[in-house]
């Protein structure tokens, strides 16, 4: 009873709250693009960039460390120990990469510093099951826990992804009760994946006046209504990546010309958003009520530019560019692969 | 999807009286019923008399519904079917060293060393054997593609092709892409060596069973005259090759396609491995946006040289261009999600190609842009070297692997 009173007084001062808060829902991603602002439960995060951006990648890489544990046998991991959800709207995701990724992070954690052995492992990703190795079968142990935290749908179209999120609230709740954990991440690669197909919905020529045509926009507004109500239930936060699937002058002329000769309802947003610092400038192309879901937005760019580091020998580096659009931030980070698939900040010179 | 009415017999709870309520609230279909929020329509059956059977009505939808996505997987689930069923097919490629077996390495992560070795390969110095090479896939010392690609063409995976059409200058019909006979060979060597099955897509009356025979020839070493004729019959009965000009005719071999493999899923004997569609470029092409000359002229551009009748094709093209105007990337995107289903549900390797055309100022770029472009899980950009029978392979986009990488590879003359 008092715990209830206690409860319902519910006063706290700013202290008392940041810290209950910070403990509940550690807030930062100390991964890059990500490091730069807090992120909590109930943020909609956009990172929005190019094919070959290293979105998919950036994604598979918050996953790992949601669903490592903090600490395991002794070993600290630092992850969350969290579930994660994955909609692959791009139906491309490839679980060997996460599996490789997830197993390097382990392998890590554990400081095996022989580089042969090192080797040896890396080589073994693919049957693990083959060596009777202590160490590598405890490791087995963790990886397959982990991996099963890892929770996924692939959506071919619309529909799927509708009938998908219609029904994920049941879904978070069952697996939340089978885990005894929650999910921490939503995340959806990518979002405007169906948007072509979309966009070509007509409405039906004979239409009954309070029937829903399909189309984008009502599409778009199903999703955020559902994801709305699911976060409520769910606190999490979403990552969804969104592909610049419009690409230089020529096709954007192309798709204005496109839509005022159809008059497509979608004119409107139909506009370019450029950086004030021009960096990393794209083509918003979701409508509306999605954009205003949105909290967070990253744009991220490869620079084409390559950054060498020695690490035992000399490895060549992709160079990527990030900002942050939303809420707008001056700077501009580099960041970079490393073989292992970390993700590392550069400077900017 | 189906209208309530159709979902009465076999779900009496979607009954007369659910369905009035529905309609009065405009759903009619359980597609409507994706599109509607469904709280605020349990909100208003309270307002029912018959509230208990319209929940229970709504509950019912909810469970059809649950059945119309895929499956829900945890990343051990994905684990064991990238494992048991999607594996890599050796496109055949034989860099012309000696073909003593090695082990490769199932998936190096550090690129680097794999474009170290191709280095040192090209050196003709082998003693890189020692580190390494631990892993499960068995390949031929030559077979450089393949180490490039990390095993060859993955099941389950949508690679393309990117090549340059033959120039307009040459009036020579016999000059034949690097990307066709890229897919000839590998097409040659998934019947030959991996017994599978495979089905060619063609669109330019490219596909040329003599060449595919020339090499297997090359291919199979068996010395005995019977058993390599009756291995190459068997190897060649393998191929199908379907002869499309339209995009529309390409949605119908592939729903035939997908309801053949469904319906013999269980059959071991009919086992497509390989689905080649080659060109994909100029199926989309017509059927894509811009102005509808451009359309043509860019189809023009990438089949023109090759023997096809295309005053039939330019009439039948202009007459689609016309329907289907502004629908182009919902139909390019739409084939996208049908082959990496097919790839996906069937453990096929999809190879698609993707002919390039003059962009502005000289450059030329693929055919398709960039909505095309999130599409494949693989892309690799081919190009003849000039004045030569090698031709050379980069990676423009792998998920396991930085771009940017090359290995050269020889197409065999013939």
């Amino acid at each position: 009873m008092a715990a209830e009173k206690g409860w319902i007084q519910g006063d706290e001062s700013g202290k008392e709250m940041l810290s209950r808060v910070l403990t509940e829902w550690p807030p930062f991603l100390l991964l890059p693009p990500f490091h730069r602002l807090p992120l909590r439960v109930g943020n909609v995060v956009e990172l929005v960039g190019p094919s070959l951006s290293a979105k998919t990648h950036i994604l598979i890489q918050v996953a790992i460390s949601c669903i490592l544990p903090k600490e395991w046998n002794g070993v600290h991991y630092g992850g969350l120990g969290r579930l994660v959800m994955f909609l692959d709207l791009d139906c491309r995701f490839d679980i060997s990469c996460l599996a490789q990724l997830l197993k390097l992070r382990i392998i890590q954690a554990n400081g095996s510093s022989s580089k042969v052995h090192w080797d040896q492992k890396v080589g073994n990703l693919g049957t693990c099951h083959a060596k009777g190795n202590s160490s590598i079968a405890y490791d087995e142990e963790l990886f397959a826990l982990c991996l099963r935290r890892f929770l996924y749908v692939r959506c071919y179209d619309s529909f799927e992804f509708l009938a998908t999120l219609k029904t994920l609230c049941f879904r978070l709740q069952k697996e939340r009760e089978a885990y005894g954990i929650s999910v921490h991440f939503l995340m959806i690669d990518s979002i405007g994946a169906f948007h072509w197909v979309d966009r070509a919905c007509r409405p039906l020529p004979h239409e009954v006046n309070n029937r829903k045509s399909l189309s984008l926009q009502s599409v778009s507004e199903t999703v955020v209504q559902e994801m709305r109500k699911l976060l409520l239930v769910h606190p999490m936060v979403v990552i969804a990546t969104k592909a610049t699937i419009i690409g230089d002058k020529n096709s954007t002329k192309e798709v204005k010309w496109k839509s005022r000769k159809l008059s497509t309802p979608d004119t409107s947003y139909s506009e370019d958003v450029k950086s004030n610092t021009q960096h990393v400038p794209y083509h918003e192309y979701m409508p509306s009520v999605w954009q205003s879901f949105v909290t967070h937005r990253i744009a991220v760019r490869p620079t084409g530019e390559h950054s060498t580091i020695t690490q035992n020998k000399q490895v060549q580096l992709s160079v990527y560019l990030s900002q942050w659009l939303l809420p707008p931030l001056k700077f501009l980070d580099k960041f970079a692969l490393l073989p292992d698939g970390s993700i590392i900040l550069q400077q900017i010179d | 999807m189906a209208p309530l009415k159709s979902l009465e017999r076999e779900y009496p709870i979607i009954d007369s009286e659910f369905q009035n309520f529905c309609a009065s609230h405009g759903i009619f279909s359980v597609e409507d019923f994706l599109i509607n929020d469904l709280y605020e329509l349990a909100a208003l059956a309270e307002q029912q008399p018959t509230l208990e059977r319209l929940k229970e009505g709504i509950t019912q939808v909810l469970g059809i519904i649950d059945n119309q996505h895929q499956p829900w997987l945890n990343g051990m689930d994905l684990l064991e079917d990238a494992l048991r069923n999607k594996h890599f097919l050796s496109t055949g490629f034989e860099g012309g060293t000696e073909a003593s077996k090695v082990m490769v390495a199932f998936i190096n992560l550090d690129g680097n060393a794999v474009h170290y070795r191709f280095e040192r390969l090209s050196n003709r110095d082998h003693d890189w054997t020692e580190r390494q090479l631990v892993g499960p896939f068995v390949l031929t010392f030559g077979v450089r593609l393949d180490l490039l690609l990390q095993g060859g063409f993955r099941a389950g995976q949508l690679t393309e092709l990117v090549g340059p059409s033959s120039s307009g200058k040459t009036q020579c019909t016999d000059e034949v892409f690097a990307e066709t006979q890229f897919c000839l060979q590998t097409a040659a060597n998934v019947a030959v060596k991996h017994m599978g099955r495979v089905v060619y897509l063609d669109t330019g009356n490219s596909f040329s069973p003599q060449r595919i025979a020339h090499f297997m020839e090359l291919i199979s070493d068996l010395h005995f005259k019977q058993a390599k004729h009756k291995i190459l019959q068997k190897a060649m009965s393998n191929i199908v090759c379907h002869s499309v000009f339209d995009i529309f005719a390409m949605f119908d071999v592939l729903c035939q396609l997908e309801c053949d493999l469904r319906s013999q899923m269980d059959r071991r004997d009919y086992l497509v491995q390989l689905l080649i569609v080659d060109s994909v470029s100029s199926l989309i092409t017509p059927v894509l946006g811009g102005s509808g000359s451009q359309g043509i002229n860019t189809w023009m551009y990438v089949t023109g040289f090759r023997k096809l009748d295309f005053v039939t094709g330019i009439c039948h093209i202009a007459s689609l261009l016309k329907k289907y105007m502004g629908t182009g990337r919902a139909l390019m995107i739409s084939a996208g999600f049908l082959l990496k289903k097919l790839a996906h549900e069937h453990n096929l390797a999809v190879v698609v190609t993707n002919h390039t055309v003059g962009g502005e100022g000289g450059a030329s770029k693929p055919a398709l842009g960039e909505s095309w472009k999130s599409v494949p899980h693989v892309r690799l950009l081919v190009s003849r070297n000039r004045g030569s029978s090698s031709c050379s392979v980069s990676i423009l986009k792998h998920p396991s692997m930085a771009s940017g990488k090359a290995t050269e590879f020889v197409i065999s003359e013939f």
